[in-house]
């Protein structure tokens, strides 16, 4: 039932992903300095920065309990385990009937602790974030569910590790609802990867951060957890959004990981030139748009359904 | 065994005759305390014995005029004492540490406790019975005991209201129940539940108006919207021991009842399955965002209990779904998760209960938002309520996470296995479960943040203070109990095993379906060891490097108070204010106008609509009848003029027909 993958290249394709999560920052602010016609720093930066941060010494703030003491490893563990789940190529490592709903609720766990910590340490910022980051996972989490849910409804396999297999190009309505799902689950990266234009990675205001508020107050290694979970869960969603184009399925191995890493880059370039062209959106707007994207992936499992009725 | 069940039934007699021999109220409380700890006890020894070595037991006692009552202890009853015994326990050693407080105030806790007990005996006893008018009258005591336990500090205002709600609400439960019942009986010409099940030509007609009552009788119990108005109102009057009861088990014993009906009653619409599933998805969404509105921690609290109560009938539905079209697979799917999340939500609903009883002893009072910093002060009690808080989100590794998961499942195959349009309306029932467990997330972190974390909001310096022993043993018991049976969900689907099996008739079948969930521990413990891993990593990495202590940064603004914290109010704004069509948000200000303003104050509520749709019927009501009250005169000869017509017109009945 509850399968642990027995090929080591699974677990392997796992700690590479680890390894991998911060060139996506990367990569995303080196295209981001030159669509604005900077230079900018290299990919690898972020790398630098963690190194530099798990030396640094780590500043408690006197108002922190123990909560914002392991809130951090709480935080990166469950992105890192939600890892564990997606198929990269290989079997997943993890994978029962319904780890579906353990992804999304192991998401939430660190989101629960996340905002614990700001809540921690009685600042009125860190509290501004925590609350924004509860009010728009609120609206984030249906989205969730109308496509990686709606598509396991569809394809009746309820593990992330089957249910992108049974996407095949050629049904026209399943193109259809795939690339809509995809569609749904940009606006999904928006809101749970704080990008915009729900949150702006680079702002300077703290009154106007969500992300980046919540963890004014960690330092040192705890910051370096924040900034790679942070970073993990970017590629996380990226490679949902990526798999639901099923590439390992349709052009095998070797093939399907170039179709990947492609798409992971797309969507990386995408999510730069927004950042580049468009304002954050005030955040009073940022329920509706991110209730559009419900919307766009509840039309999208009627259409399919009713086309499948008649 | 069933002596052990008979001796706990007897300690807890004992009980009832103990607050008249003890003088001192101290000693009573702990005497009469522990005597009911001891019986419950027993009688889990019993229960669970019995539960886990399965033989089905029934007794029946010729009675002159009723005929045979049976006492029967079957799977579904042995799981409900079982929760109600384990409960129950719980509140009598919290109530042990905790209601000296009240005894050091004058109060008198002497009436308290016989009803207390009474309420214990009731609930037990409601469980077992299975003769329906043996269970209305346990039913009648159990309320009572419960309103008079509620009614404890009657000098309140605030207090008797919530006792009357209460005692409305109940007596609207049990008129229904009545109805529901006395059809049965007409039709089948017994009292016995088992009578019931085995007649099997029920009229379509009859069947809904038994369903209907009935559904909507122990719907009141369970507080199913419209009909939860009573819980926000009575779980805050009522003191921390009876509050953590009502909601952890009063409220289960309607659940119990529906559960039951669904088992005697042969399914044959499928309507009342989508009905069930519709009023429990409004009843689950609606109460977390009414929880979200609110300021006083047993009030939001008691707005949960109806969030939970909702899964728990998604479940329910599920499973009369799965008896409609002969689907056994969603029969034992629905039902298991109904019946774990039952138990589950007993048991951290108590802890959470419990948890904010010694919160409100150290903050003097319910308003979360004058609380803050508590972690400091009750740290046992922090941690216990951490655990509460994330079982109550459903959030893995904790016991929330398995029950909504098999709900979850039930969904799913319940997607497969129906056709037409259900799987689309269970897709959107997933997604309403889901959607509920991010407001869920959003209140509790916005519950434990405010009260535990940061500093105090009304000024008062952080100092650790005393638990009381009994109360800190009980958290971190039922917090640990929340542990193991979410790390090792195997633990408790043995428990619903036997009555799984009588819904469908094959042990084994029903084993199968539930058993690949108890599998899920390996995943848990590989997560916690990751945790671990990473914990280790972090603590030598830090070792390596220095640690130190230093004031929040507070961006360059260096004059912070802790007035300046975020509070819950604005923490939940938002997400109130876009419910607001469904909820009742109202702020009262005067905006500031010169340029030296003067004190302006704020204030903001959130009105249940539902409470004065219910108020409003009510004076509607009254007024139909006041309009009628001209018959009361108070004069003799009006009376004797009415029981001269009375007279009359039964004569003048008797010679036409």
């Amino acid at each position: 039932m509850v399968k642990l993958s027995s090929d080591p290249l699974s677990w392997l394709m796992c700690a590479l992903f680890f390894a991998a999560a911060p060139l996506l920052t990367g990569i995303i602010n080196k295209v981001k300095a030159r669509l604005s016609g900077r230079f900018g720093p290299t990919v690898w930066q972020p790398y630098y920065e963690l190194l530099r941060l798990a030396r640094k010494e780590t500043v408690y703030s006197t108002s922190a309990g123990f909560i914002s003491r392991v809130a951090p490893v709480l935080v990166w563990c469950t992105i890192a385990f939600a890892a564990l789940l997606l198929p990269l190529g290989r079997p997943a490592a993890v994978s029962f009937p319904g780890d579906i709903i353990l992804f999304a609720y192991l998401l939430a766990l660190g989101r629960f602790f996340q905002i614990l910590a700001a809540l921690d340490v009685a600042s009125s910022f860190e509290g501004m974030g925590a609350s924004r980051e509860a009010r728009f996972a609120v609206f984030a989490e249906p989205i969730f569910f109308f496509t990686i849910g709606s598509l396991a409804i569809v394809t009746r396999r309820y593990s992330l590790d089957t249910v992108f297999a049974e996407i095949s190009w050629r049904d026209p309505l399943f193109f259809v609802f795939v690339s809509v799902g995809v569609l749904s689950l940009f606006f999904l990266v928006s809101a749970e990867c704080s990008r915009m234009p729900v949150d702006d990675p680079n702002t300077h205001l703290e009154l106007t951060m969500i992300h980046e508020v919540m963890i004014l107050d960690a330092s040192g290694f705890d910051l370096a957890l924040y900034q790679h979970a942070a970073s993990l869960k970017l590629l996380l969603y990226s490679t949902l959004a990526a798999l639901m184009l099923n590439p390992f399925g349709v052009f095998g191995p070797a093939v399907g990981a170039l179709v990947y890493l492609a798409t992971l880059l797309g969507l990386a370039a995408a999510l730069a030139a927004i950042e580049t062209l468009m304002a954050r959106f005030r955040l009073l707007l940022v329920p509706q748009f991110l209730l559009f994207g419900t919307a766009i992936g509840i039309l999208n499992i009627l259409i399919f359904t009713f086309s499948r009725q008649s | 065994m069933i002596a052990l069940f008979i001796i706990g039934l007897a300690l807890h007699g004992l009980n009832l005759i103990l607050p008249a021999l003890l003088r001192d109220s101290r000693r009573l409380n702990i005497a009469c305390n522990l005597l009911n700890a001891g019986a419950l006890l027993c009688g889990l020894i019993f229960s669970l014995s019995a539960l886990l070595a399965y033989q089905r037991v029934e007794y029946r006692f010729a009675v002159p005029s009723t005929g045979s009552v049976v006492i029967g202890f079957d799977g579904l009853s042995l799981f409900f004492l079982l929760t109600f015994q384990l409960l129950s326990l719980a509140a009598s050693l919290y109530a042990i540490g905790y209601l000296p407080h009240y005894i050091e105030r004058g109060l008198s806790v002497r009436g308290h406790l016989w009803f207390f007990t009474l309420l214990i005996v009731s609930l037990q006893l409601v469980a077992v019975v299975q003769n329906a008018l043996v269970f209305l009258v346990v039913w009648e005591f159990m309320a009572l005991g419960a309103y008079f336990s509620i009614v404890f500090e009657r000098t309140k205002e605030q207090v008797r209201r919530g006792g009357f709600w209460y005692l409305v609400a109940t007596h609207a439960c049990v008129l229904l129940l009545y109805v529901c019942f006395l059809v049965l009986h007409e039709v089948t010409g017994s009292w016995n539940f088992d009578d019931f099940a085995r007649h099997a030509a029920y009229e379509p007609k009859t069947l809904a108006l038994v369903l209907l009552t009935g559904f909507a009788g122990f719907g009141i119990k369970a507080g199913f919207m419209p009909f939860h108005v009573w819980l926000p109102n009575a779980h805050p009057a009522a003191p921390a021991h009876v509050s953590g009861l009502l909601s952890a088990i009063n409220i289960k014993a309607g659940i119990y009842g529906i559960a039951r009906l669904m088992m005697i009653l042969p399914a044959q619409e499928a309507a009342y399955g989508w009905g069930l599933l519709a009023v429990s998805l409004i009843s689950a969404v609606l109460g977390v965002w009414y929880a979200l509105a609110q300021h006083d921690i047993k009030k939001l609290l008691a707005y949960h209990s109806v969030e939970n109560i909702g899964i728990i009938g998604l479940g329910l539905s599920v499973a009369w779904l799965g008896r409609c079209y002969a689907l056994p697979e969603l029969v034992v799917l629905g039902f298991a998760g109904a019946l774990l999340h039952t138990l589950n939500h007993a048991i951290f609903k108590g802890l959470l209960f419990f948890g904010a009883g010694n919160v409100y002893l150290h903050a003097h009072g319910g308003n979360i938002e004058k609380m803050g910093g508590f972690a400091r002060v009750i740290p046992l009690t922090a941690v216990g309520f951490l655990v509460g808080a994330i079982s109550i989100c459903g959030l893995p590794p904790f016991n929330g996470f398995v029950s909504e998961f098999i709900i979850y499942k039930s969904f799913f195959r319940a997607a497969d296995l129906l056709h037409g349009y259900a799987p689309l309306l269970l897709l959107f029932a997933a997604v309403g479960l889901a959607f509920m467990g991010g407001l869920a997330v959003a209140c509790f972190t916005k519950l434990y943040g405010i009260v535990f974390l940061g500093q105090n909001r009304a000024g008062v310096a952080a100092r650790r203070q005393g638990e009381p022993g009994s109360s800190s043993i009980v958290l971190l018991g039922l917090a640990s109990l929340c542990a193991i049976i979410g790390i090792f969900p195997d633990t408790s689907l043995r428990l619903v095993g036997p009555a799984l099996g009588e819904l469908t008739g094959a042990d084994q079948t029903a084993a199968e379906w539930v058993s690949p969930i108890g599998q899920l521990q390996i995943v848990f413990l590989l997560f916690l060891a990751l945790t671990v891993v990473i914990y280790g990593v972090k603590v030598w990495l830090q070792g390596r490097t220095v640690v130190r202590l230093a004031e929040t940064w507070g961006c360059g603004y260096t004059a912070v108070t802790p007035r300046m914290q975020y509070t819950a109010s604005g923490f939940a704004a938002e997400l109130v204010q876009l419910g607001r069509p469904m909820l009742d948000f109202a702020v009262q200000w005067t905006p500031l106008q010169s340029v030296l303003p003067v004190a302006r104050a704020f204030h903001s509520h959130c009105h249940d609509r539902m409470e004065n749709g219910w108020l409003l019927l009510n004076r509607g009501i009254g007024r139909l009848l006041g309009a009628l009250r001209w018959i009361q005169s108070g004069d003799i000869r009006h009376y004797v003029l009415y029981v001269f017509a009375a007279v009359g017109f039964y004569l003048l009945c008797a010679l036409v027909w």
